[in-house]
């Protein structure tokens, strides 16, 4: 493949990877693809990522039980792998959501303070 | 829809879209082509397409993978899950079922836990003689190296060690050959004086066995000179028992044998040598000792060169045994070198009662598979109907099957614990068999091992037993399944045919073993009953040993046992005291070739032997031995240019036979030996010195006046409490030399017991494994003929209508039941005339064939198989015809 793909470091990677899936899949089921797609345009492609790391991250979230895959048939009548929340995962995605806004919160308010405290 | 079904559902969707690998390739060729195409409608070429989405992608081969490896891992997960859900549903479910039909689940899991628990027993014995490793390095290069002399079929004789050190040296075999000798040891100084069993040691031994020192060193090749050889080495038990597990004993002087040693070391935990030998000194040979010709040294023991096996060694050391024989034909024209690999040499003839309980338990094992083989298809008759209608309303045959064998991997595996506690208690009996002369490393426990035997063997006698009427049950047609389980047309003529064959191997099996537990028993019998020719109730018996250093003289040792002696007869119930320098059957063997004056000189390999030792005027008197002609032994009797001596009945018979032997004079070695003539001054009775069944060989005792060696066996005779008098001689002991310890204490008839352990274990273990055979036997023809029974009810009451007599029908019956023990019975007793051929060589005083234990137990076995069937028939008998035609 002869291309390298920085990545940054893997396990922030992870754990934003994790909750964009489980965002995106709160929309409804979907296929690998479909949910590339939309991580894709709606972080302007970011991540910088290679898109395939979204297939250990489905199938790793998929083992833990966070989301249920089933074969179905899709939009253009391909058999493809569709991948729903389940309500697991649903749980999680709220704790996470919670934790990321608390998170992003500090770290700005870190950020926008220019005096050093006392 | 039950939970199971739902498995298999689950499972059989699985199965369509089973491959991981293919489902990744799939996902992923999906997410590219669905790229690769809109990259072509957005303007992209479809060779850029193709390139640009999997640039995108990233590394697909690594991106496979780890999908593949979740996937993997979360489906095996999934199955195990499952497949331990649908176990534990089934194992549910056939524990529900037995606890329908508790009196045939308890009768099964009895008799598979028997069968289980006396073969784990025989397993675990095995296992520690045959089959545990010796605690040594590489132990198969181990090889004991004794004399022999194959003319004389004598075999693991002493050594000497000038032959030791041609050996050591000459031979091309061994890495490494030590020596050693057996010798005991005195303790005394700090806490109660005790002598244990050791070993005199080359320095080289213990390094060549692999074992290294717990505490020190052991011994240094400098050692092996006298003078130099006041180091002791201690067993690890020894080290905590006597010194406290001080390791400052370590270079301390202590006191063996009343001489000052110096401890070398402590060698580590449970190592023993050799038997069960706690203490070492090292191989220190006194010149006057070493010569070729005598052969006073237990023996060598070596290590094998890497790639040099038995074989060859033996091969090597017939060279140089023939070489040393023409090197020196004076002293060594009769012997040659012998080696036997060590574990051979240790185990000894244990191998063959071993094999013998071995195909023993095994005949059980097969007899508890056939019985419950049996069982089942009773119970399976019964349930043809259940298995009938279940198999119409769809059933599948693979699901019934496998419910089956699960039913009977429950009964097994209760059984199978049941035989757990069995043998927990065969073992304890077993190693409570008093087996002295067993190898040391030998303990008998229930180990992980065993264990693990007894689990496969109850799984597999579960399969055994549970497969061929599992199968039969299954495939019942359906029609006649129904049909039959009205009871009306009896039972199906192949299934009949089947568990007729069972019961004629069951019959066959115990006949079989009651014929060698009868001849092994009677064996013992007639051991334990063999004139002994001495009276060996009421004997206290004991050995000391006098330390060199404090009694190197002789008239010091003739003055400390005559006092003994005297003070013991003095104590109060004693009647005779005696004393030999080894008592009957303890081992203690001496002999010598000997020639008769005034009868030529006999020819080499001709000469009569005698076994020989100096006794005290109150040995025989102890042992109540009569005197046949002239005189004991007597206290005047100190003359030793002119020696006198009392020979036994077989010498008398063999060396003057129809003379009278008294006056007549004999010397030991040939007519140029420089021995003195010895005078015969009586005869005494045979005694049964050697462990039995050896038979006594020509004798001759000397008076102790003559010679006083350092070691006495001491033999009491008292009327009374052996435990008082016992007291009373330690006390007496006490007061001579409170260093000096008593040692092989106990009474004559303790001993005479234990030198028989080994055909009393062999009868009994045979004769448990007899009575377990036969009662299962008759469990079988009782099982077979009541369900016959049942089944011919209507049959049995259309005769009594049709006006059959009570006796007839009994007749009836019971003609059935004979007919299945005659064939058994028949084939049994072909088996046991072949197979108990191998028992000949563990008999005594009875023969492989004898033809009462042959006529005795197919009687007795007959006679059980007719009580088996005498009761269904009664049953059958009390048929009332009215009720029987009713019936279903």
């Amino acid at each position: 493949m002869g291309t390298t793909v920085t990545r940054p470091p893997l396990d922030l990677l992870q754990g934003t990877l994790d909750l964009l899936v489980l965002q995106t899949l709160s929309w409804g089921p979907a296929h690998g693809y479909a949910v590339a797609r939309w991580i894709e345009q709606l972080t302007g492609d970011m991540l910088q990522v290679g898109e395939g790391s979204l297939y250990p991250a489905l199938h790793r979230l998929e083992e833990r039980g966070r989301i249920a895959s089933e074969w179905r048939t899709s939009e253009n009548n391909r058999k493809a792998k569709f991948y729903r929340l389940t309500a697991k995962g649903r749980e999680q995605l709220q704790a996470e959501t919670a934790t990321w806004g608390r998170f992003v919160k500090a770290v700005g308010k870190v950020l926008r303070t220019t005096e050093q405290p006392v | 829809m039950t939970g199971s079904e739902q498995g298999r559902w689950r499972r059989a969707l699985r199965f369509w879209r089973s491959d991981v690998r293919q489902d990744v390739d799939e996902e992923l060729r999906f997410h590219l082509e669905m790229h690769q195409r809109e990259l072509a409608e957005r303007g992209h070429s479809p060779l850029t397409a193709r390139q640009e989405a999997e640039r995108r992608f990233g590394e697909l081969g690594r991106i496979r993978e780890e999908c593949v490896a979740i996937d993997t891992r979360q489906r095996q997960r999934a199955e195990r899950r499952e497949t331990m859900g649908d176990l534990w549903q089934d194992v549910r479910f056939a524990l529900r079922t037995l606890r329908k039909s508790p009196g045939f689940a308890l009768a099964a899991i009895l008799c598979i836990g028997l069968g289980i628990g006396v073969t784990t027993t025989i397993v675990s014995a095995v296992h520690a003689i045959l089959i545990r490793p010796l605690p040594y390095e590489n132990a198969h290069e181990l090889v004991s190296v004794y004399s022999q002399d194959r003319a004389r079929d004598e075999h693991g004789v002493n050594i000497s060690y000038p032959d030791y050190v041609s050996w050591r040296d000459e031979s091309r075999s061994f890495a490494a050959l030590g020596m050693w000798t057996w010798q005991a040891l005195a303790f005394s100084g700090e806490g109660e004086p005790e002598r244990l069993e050791g070993a005199m040691v080359t320095a080289n031994l213990f390094p060549l066995l692999g074992v290294r020192p717990f505490l020190g060193r052991t011994f240094l090749a400098e050692e092996e000179t006298v003078g130099r050889n006041r180091v002791v080495l201690l067993s690890h038990g020894l080290w905590r028992r006597r010194f406290g597990g001080d390791s400052s004993v370590v270079d301390r002087t202590i006191q063996v044998d009343g001489t000052p040693y110096r401890v070398a070391g402590v060698m580590p935990p449970g190592f023993a040598f050799p038997e069960r030998g706690e203490a070492w000194i090292p191989f220190a040979v006194d010149p006057a000792r070493a010569t070729r010709g005598n052969r006073m040294y237990a023996g060598a023991l070596g290590r094998l060169r890497p790639g040099v096996d038995v074989a060859q060694a033996r091969r090597d050391l017939a060279l140089l045994s023939a070489r040393l024989k023409q090197q020196f034909p004076q002293d060594n024209d009769r012997w040659e070198a012998e080696a036997i690999p060590l574990r051979e040499d240790l185990v000894g003839d244990m191998r063959r009662p071993l094999m013998v309980f071995l195909g023993g338990v095994g005949f059980v094992l097969l007899i508890v598979c056939a019985n419950v083989a049996n069982l089942i298809l009773t119970r399976g008759a019964g349930r043809r109907r259940e298995i009938a209608v279940r198999t119409a309303i769809g059933a599948e045959r693979g699901r019934l099957v496998r419910q089956l064998l699960t039913e009977n991997l429950v009964l097994a595996g209760l059984g199978g614990l049941v035989g757990v506690g069995v043998a927990a208690i065969g073992v304890k009996l077993f190693s409570q068999a008093n087996p002295d002369g067993l190898p040391w490393y030998v303990t008998f426990r229930l180990d992980g091992g065993t264990l693990l035997i007894t689990l496969l063997l109850a799984a597999l006698t579960g399969v055994l037993f549970g497969l061929v009427p599992a199968f039969k049950g299954s495939g019942a047609n359906l029609t006649t399944g129904l049909r039959e389980g009205t009871g009306g047309s009896g039972e199906g003529r192949e299934r009949s045919r089947l568990r007729g064959t069972l019961v004629v191997v069951e019959v066959a099996l115990s006949l079989i073993l009651m014929v060698g537990a009868v001849l092994l028993i009677r064996s013992y019998r007639a051991l334990t009953a063999t004139e002994l020719g001495f009276n060996p109730r009421g004997v206290l018996s004991f050995r000391i040993s006098l330390p060199r250093p404090q009694y190197p003289e002789e008239p010091q040792r003739l003055a400390f046992y005559t006092e003994l002696f005297q003070r013991i007869a003095a104590i109060p119930g004693v009647e005779a005291v005696g004393s030999a320098q080894g008592i009957p059957q303890s081992g203690w063997n001496v002999q010598s070739h000997f020639a008769v004056e005034g009868r030529p000189e006999p020819r080499q390999g001709e000469e009569l032997e005698a076994h020989y030792q100096y006794v005290t005027p109150g040995y025989f008197p102890a042992l109540e031995v009569p005197m046949l002609s002239g005189r004991n032994v007597a206290l005047t009797d100190r003359d030793t240019l002119n020696p006198v001596g009392v020979i036994n009945e077989t010498l008398a018979k063999k060396a003057f036979p129809g003379e009278n032997p008294l006056g007549k004079r004999l010397k030991f070695g040939g007519f140029t030996s420089t021995d003195p003539w010895i005078t015969i001054v009586g005869v005494v009775r045979d005694i049964r010195h050697y462990r039995l069944p050896e038979p006594m060989g020509p004798a001759i005792y000397f008076p102790f006046l003559e010679w006083t060696g350092y070691t006495q066996t001491v033999t009491v005779r008292a009327g009374g409490e052996l435990t008082a008098v016992l007291s009373g001689v330690r006390g007496v002991m006490r007061s001579l030399d409170a260093d000096l310890p008593m040692f092989q204490v106990q009474t004559l008839e303790e001993a005479m017991a234990r030198s028989l352990w080994r055909p009393r274990l062999q009868g009994r273990v045979l004769g448990i494994f007899a009575a377990l055979a036969m009662v299962l036997a008759t469990m079988g023809i009782y099982g077979v003929i009541s369900y016959a029974v049942a089944q011919r009810t209507r049959e049995l009451g259309v005769r009594v209508a049709l006006g059959a007599s009570r006796r007839q029908v009994v007749a009836l019956v019971v003609t059935q039941g004979v007919r299945l023990a005659l064939i058994g019975v028949t084939v049994g007793l072909a088996g046991a005339l072949i197979l108990t051929r191998v028992l000949s060589r563990l008999l005594y005083g009875v023969q492989a064939t004898d033809t009462l234990t042959f006529i005795a137990v197919p009687l007795v076995l007959g006679a059980v198989a007719v009580l088996a069937t005498w009761i269904p028939a009664l049953r059958a008998a009390r048929v009332d015809p009215l009720i029987s035609m009713r019936a279903e």
